[in-house]
């Protein structure tokens, strides 16, 4: 089973610099938090999803879309309770819903799902390597950056041996169907202890593999895929730059773009 | 010739353990040869290999004397980093050697950690992807690979650090039989470019074709010589728990000369000495026996599509298990036999089609009930051991199926009894071997007393000592009334135990029938990418029932 975000596809998302990408996402983010209205906020969305689209991973949103629609759904019922608006919509009891704070709820559950679908489209057109290699290039050291990438390595070999335990457990009369949710939970914690010890034998061959391999902490290496920034790059970067300068100008220049001006 | 590796006097013990791992070994190796090590798990073998690239002593602690030298380097002196560019070691576990997200970043992780430059590297790469047959393959993710692709890779990642030397503990342990021919291959070209090779296994017919045998027991190097003389030794290999080459026993046993190594060998040996008379087997067809018992398990129908891939896993299943029946199945990586046997206790429900246990379909039974009649032994024991007490562990199935406090002990005991744990009762499950945790993970299944009892691979990283424990106990549970199933790439293992042999390929059942009557078709075999034993070759060649050295001794012998 391929539990792994990259897709090998032949996209400009994919080609350009890992470096400039990494900048470019955060500048999406940034974007993100600019607007609290939904119609502000359900442009960038789709902007996000668009540019998804043409990087061809869409694929990957649909993979993750119980969580993107849990994201959506529980941003917008939760966060009408805790900010209050001017506008009365429904009230029972203490409870007031207004039409402002129920905007903000849909803005936020929005802002959300973009923030991830904006992490996913980095993470499903950037290999491990030059994930790695770039946060290198921004100034991170290289065994910082290297855990961090092992660390995304390791998620989905962990969730595979998991999956595998519980089947074992499962096997020898472990019952997961009946009880409710909490006593269910209940009965996963004692199979943390072989997913545990799995995880330590894991990464103690793991660093015998990496050091058996010429691989020491703190020291320089080469990289066989070369970075380079195009004027492509540049081009993004400053069309991503001059969006959010916009944006702010929108915001704090003109108010516009905001149910709830006193929130972010 | 020069001397690749020389050890003088090494003795080396792990942090917090008395008996050193290994104890004052002295030997060499020439340039330019294949050495290959044999012994019993827990000799010291991957001590041995770790030592070499000075992952023993800089990575674990302990207490090291004596020297090694790679050349003139002593290893101890020099950081494994340094090591590498000297010595590759390449390991039984494929998953942790592989951490990059292709085929070709793979190999130049190395290279990029000695800072060679971009050129150098794609040189290194554009070299040794042909020669490991992985061209077509240099923009896939290692995860998606076959077992033996995946070896190979991690022998080729190795390899673009271009070390004189090349270890490899087990490397074809945990492969299936193709994939184990693959790494052979691999190794033997390694053997004709004159490379330095030092190859730890399991399985003598790998030292065939070694320059040197090394022989090792409880840390120290009991034995060593050329493959014929030390594969001849009988005594010597039983000793160490290494598994009697086939054919050598049955020559030996038969007081004939020579000591064939390979089947062309032993045929020219008999017919020069007309040795024996072709008999005139007909192979039981599958028709004429198996009936004995009720039917317990019956699959018909049976299709499986792993949800989120169009591919299907089985495609058209039929079969039949009736009690009391020891079954193997077999076939390659990916053939289907681990999907197959967990519809046999409900872990996965079918697609199309169904499978009916004692009757009933699987999906009409709750998963507790499946488990008290079908107990399933996963392939790693590590998997499901969590508890902190051996009797903890055997009496879990029993406690969550809800069994009273004093049966459960009685049948506690019983299942320790069975597997030969008696008095283990207070022993922590990790502390164990490899071979007794195997077992704490069978008696906890056993304890339940599940009529069907199925085994993923059960004697993978066993020696020859435990792996004959553990089948000699699955037979007499058979003996007992237990139905028993076992998934394994081992066709020894399959020949000497399973009276039924079921080969699976590509989803699909391609032979099912008496294990002698299934060994004997030879041409069917290889489209599984199978092949019987050098014993059972023989066996065929000479038209004989045996599949083991002791039923061909009786036969010949009348």
């Amino acid at each position: 089973m391929n539990i792994f975000l990259y897709l090998e596809r032949r996209t400009w998302v994919h080609r350009l610099d890992p470096r400039g990408k990494v900048l470019g996402v955060l500048l999406l983010f940034s974007l993100c938090l600019c607007f609290n209205h939904p119609l502000y906020m359900g442009t960038i969305t789709l902007s996000i999803l668009g540019i998804g689209a043409s990087a061809r991973v869409l694929f990957n949103f649909w993979r993750l879309r119980f969580i993107l629609i849990l994201l959506l759904i529980f941003g917008t019922l939760m966060w009408p309770f805790f900010a209050k608006g001017p506008t009365p919509l429904w009230s029972w009891g203490p409870m007031v819903v207004s039409r402002e704070s129920l905007f903000y709820g849909i803005a936020m559950g929005l802002r959300l799902s973009s923030l991830v679908m904006a992490g996913l489209i980095l993470l499903s057109t950037t290999r491990n390597e030059e994930m790695t290699h770039s946060l290198i290039g921004l100034g991170i050291p290289y065994p910082v950056a290297f855990a961090f990438s092992t660390a995304l390595r390791l998620i989905p070999t962990l969730a595979g041996a998991g999956a595998t335990i519980i089947q074992a457990q499962v096997s020898r009369g472990l019952d997961l169907e009946s009880g409710n949710i909490f006593r269910r939970m209940g009965k996963f914690i004692p199979q943390a202890i072989p997913l545990f010890l799995y995880a330590i034998r894991y990464t103690n061959l793991l660093a015998i593999a990496l050091e058996s391999r010429g691989f020491s902490p703190g020291t320089k290496r080469t990289f066989y895929y070369e970075l380079k920034m195009t004027p492509k790059d540049y081009e993004i970067l400053v069309v991503l730059g001059a969006l959010l300068a916009a944006a702010l100008y929108l915001r704090l220049g003109m108010g516009l773009g905001a149910v709830l001006p006193g929130r972010l | 010739m020069s001397k690749a590796i020389s050890i003088e006097d090494l003795t080396y013990a792990y942090r917090s353990q008395e008996i050193p791992a290994l104890q004052h070994i002295q030997n060499e190796i020439q340039e330019g040869s294949l050495v290959v090590v044999l012994g019993h798990s827990g000799a010291g073998k991957s001590t041995l290999c770790t030592s070499l690239n000075g992952i023993v002593p800089h990575f674990f602690r302990g207490r090291y004397q004596g020297r090694v030298f790679i050349k003139d380097l002593e290893v101890a002196r020099h950081k494994v980093a340094e090591m590498s560019r000297h010595v590759g070691l390449v390991l039984q576990d494929f998953e942790p050697q592989l951490f990059s997200t292709n085929v070709e970043l793979e190999m130049a992780f190395g290279p990029e950690n000695l800072r060679l430059p971009r050129g150098e590297i794609k040189r290194r790469i554009e070299t040794y992807l042909p020669f490991l047959g992985l061209e077509h393959l240099r923009r896939r993710e290692p995860a998606s690979l076959s077992g033996g692709q995946k070896q190979r890779l991690a022998i080729s990642s190795v390899l673009t650090l271009e070390p004189e030397i090349l270890v490899m503990d087990e490397p074809t342990t945990d492969l299936d039989p193709r994939g184990r021919e693959e790494v052979l291959a691999i190794a033997r070209r390694l053997q004709e470019e004159k490379r330095t090779l030092l190859i730890v296994d399991s399985d003598p017919e790998t030292a065939v074709r070694a320059d040197q045998v090394w022989l090792m027991r409880e840390g120290r190097i009991s034995a060593q010589g050329p493959p014929g003389e030390i594969l001849s030794d009988i005594p010597g290999l039983q000793a160490c728990g290494v598994k009697v080459p086939g054919l050598i026993e049955l020559f030996v046993e038969m007081g004939w000369p020579g000591k064939p190594l390979d089947i062309n060998e032993a045929v020219s040996l008999i017919e020069k000495h007309d040795l024996a008379q072709k008999g005139g087997l007909h192979p039981p067809k599958p028709s004429e026996s198996g009936m004995k018992g009720n039917c317990i398990l019956r699959v018909e129908g049976l299709v499986y599509a792993y949800p989120g891939y169009g591919l299907e896993a089985l495609r058209g299943i039929n079969l039949e298990i009736r009690e009391g029946e020891f079954v193997a199945l077999i076939g390659q990586n990916g053939s289907g036999k681990t999907t197959l046997a967990k519809h046999f206790n409900g872990l996965l429900k079918p697609s199309a089609g169904r499978v009916l246990l004692k009757g009933r379909a699987t999906t009409e039974y709750k998963q507790q009930q499946v488990s008290r009649l079908v107990g399933y032994v996963f392939q790693n024991p590590d998997h499901q051991i969590f508890c902190n007490t051996v009797y903890d562990e055997v009496a879990f199935g029993l406690k969550t199926l809800g069994d009273p406090l004093p049966s459960m002990n009685v049948r506690v005991a019983e299942a320790l009894e069975t597997v030969g744990l008696m008095g283990y009762e207070k022993k922590v499950p990790f502390a164990l071997s490899k071979g007794e945790r195997q077992r704490v993970a069978v008696a906890s299944v056993l304890a339940v007393r599940p009529e069907i009892l199925i085994l993923d691979e059960p004697t993978t990283g066993l020696d020859e000592k435990q792996q004959r424990a553990l089948m000699e106990m699955l037979r007499s549970l058979n003996a007992r009334g237990h139905t028993v199933l076992i998934i394994t790439h081992s066709m020894e293992v399959a020949a000497e135990y399973a009276a039924r042999a079921i080969v699976m390929k590509d989803g699909r059942v391609l032979l099912d029938g008496p294990t002698r009557w299934a060994f004997a078709q030879e041409d069917r075999l290889k489209e599984a990418s199978l092949h019987p034993s050098p014993l059972v070759r023989l066996s065929n060649r000479l038209g004989t029932r045996a599949l083991t050295v002791k039923q061909m001794v009786e036969e010949l012998k009348g």
